[in-house]
């Protein structure tokens, strides 16, 4: 039960925090994930963040607020380790279906293009549109995220799915 | 064509479980770290006793806020480095935009021409 | 009385002659206006100022290792501002052009020449290139796009050599250009 683990977490329980972890664990390593594009990078970056959490969970005030902290920890996290060390961003994975979820009618050239348009993309930009199809926030949840802009996130996601329909067009014409 | 986007973007970014010892793993950590900080606190509590004979406690605490004011200044500038690149990196992409879209205006077919204009 | 005259007119004298220097603004850089009244209404906003203190902490954060960023690095050392303004609008023509053409009138100053203008009926869309020059050296570049749900202004200090920012295409995002740009692109001027 998710409040029942939130207050035992609270109280500094260790099942109750483990608890947290399970409930949120797909949440913080699909964000690092698809931020770092390497899975021993984003396995430590989650440990990373649950460690915070560890630290801060009396400041946690409800479960809404868990999921806005962890969502906002992750993605500040990542993109202060990409803009440290960009060389990340070119290592290129050789399967990326665990990246990208395969499905029965997985398009695997959709795929190599959507792993090649979030290589592309900037930090913060590549961070809004995981916020916007993985987490499913709107841009102003996504603003206050980031901190930044709404502006700003309607315009990266302007030009990303741009970028990704370009790709996929190009894709079609030769296919003809 | 852009709701089939947003859907298959949503299928293809759906939440990435870590498996089923990450929370163990977690918890590992979780419990070294406070074993590496128990043990650190034991050594500065020895250590304490003689620090106080050597260094005034007002002295200490100052270095310890000039270190962590550094700190947060030199995080703080360097920030405002990576944003100031991001930035250029931006400027250059909107420029490169609108250079592209001259290209396509000069490079569009030209509007078909009906009988009717043969005259006009 | 005649040491009170002397010793008010060296500082008045220095500062009324370098009046015209604090004055002047860097060749080949524009006044854009302040859009940030339009912020509430536009979908999207882009609003960008690098000025050279900034440029170069910027270079400083360009990984020189890294072949993408140093070629930024290389394009940006020349450069004395970058100044962005775009905004998108969901209405056509949901923005005052009396703006836009207070800038264009900047662009009809010595110095700056006019090397593209390319209009398209469909949509309405308009897009003037133009380049400053010092002494038959590049000092800037102005670009102003309109169509009817966006405008973007684009002022760049400095010597940019476009055949740079051809070769980062397809890095970063920035979109490729299937020749040189400039080239098949015709020049008014000629």
């Amino acid at each position: 039960m998710p409040d029942d683990s939130f207050a035992s977490a609270r109280a500094g329980k260790p099942a109750g925090f483990a608890a947290l972890v399970r409930l949120h664990q797909s949440l913080v390593y699909g964000i690092a994930l698809r931020m770092l594009m390497d899975r021993a990078l984003a396995e430590d970056l989650s440990q990373e963040v649950f460690l915070q959490l560890h630290q801060n969970i009396r400041a946690i005030e409800s479960h809404e607020h868990l999921a806005f902290w962890l969502r906002r920890v992750t993605a500040h996290r990542a993109i202060d380790r990409l803009r440290q060390n960009r060389r990340i961003e070119t290592i290129a994975l050789e399967d990326d279906a665990e990246i990208f979820a395969a499905t029965p009618d997985d398009d695997p050239l959709l795929r190599k293009h959507l792993h090649g348009l979030i290589l592309q993309l900037a930090p913060v930009a590549r961070a809004v549109v995981l916020l916007r199809y993985q987490e499913d926030l709107d841009p102003v949840e996504i603003a206050r995220t980031l901190e930044i802009p709404v502006n700003t996130v309607k315009s990266h996601l302007k030009r990303s799915l741009s970028a990704l329909r370009e790709k996929l067009s190009g894709v079609a014409c030769v296919s003809l | 064509m852009s709701e089939d986007l947003d859907n298959t973007l949503r299928k293809a970014l759906r939440r990435v479980d870590p498996g089923e010892d990450f929370t163990a793993r977690v918890l590992a950590r979780v419990a070294a770290e406070a074993r590496s900080e128990s043990s650190g606190d034991m050594r500065s509590a020895n250590r304490s006793v003689s620090r106080l004979v050597w260094l005034p406690v007002a002295l200490a605490a100052s270095l310890v806020l000039a270190v962590v004011v550094t700190y947060e200044w030199q995080a703080r500038r360097e920030r405002a480095g990576l944003e100031a690149r991001d930035q250029v990196i931006e400027a250059l992409r909107v420029t490169s935009e609108k250079l592209d879209l001259a290209y396509q205006i000069v490079n569009s077919p030209p509007p078909s021409r009906t009988p009717d204009d043969a005259g006009a | 009385m005649k040491i009170a005259t002397k010793c008010f007119a060296v500082p008045f004298l220095w500062a009324v002659l370098s009046l015209p220097a604090l004055a002047a603004p860097l060749p080949g850089r524009l006044l854009l206006p302040d859009f940030s009244a339009l912020g509430p209404k536009a979908t999207e906003s882009v609003s960008i100022t690098l000025d050279a203190p900034l440029l170069a902490t910027a270079a400083r954060f360009l990984d020189g290792g890294d072949p993408d960023q140093r070629a930024v690095k290389d394009m940006i050392g020349g450069l004395r501002g970058i100044y962005v303004k775009s905004y998108t609008f969901e209405k056509a023509f949901a923005y005052a052009t009396a703006d836009i053409d207070a800038v264009r009138k900047q662009l009809a100053t010595p110095g700056w020449q006019q090397i593209v203008q390319v209009r398209s009926g469909k949509p309405q869309t308009a897009v003037d290139i133009f380049v400053f020059q010092v002494q038959g050296e590049s000092g800037g570049l102005a670009i102003i796009a309109t169509e009817p749900r966006e405008f973007t202004i684009v002022n760049i200090v400095g010597a940019i050599d476009l055949d740079k920012l051809h070769k980062l295409e397809g890095r970063f995002g920035i979109p490729k250009l299937p020749s040189t740009a400039g080239a098949g692109v015709q020049n008014p001027a000629k």
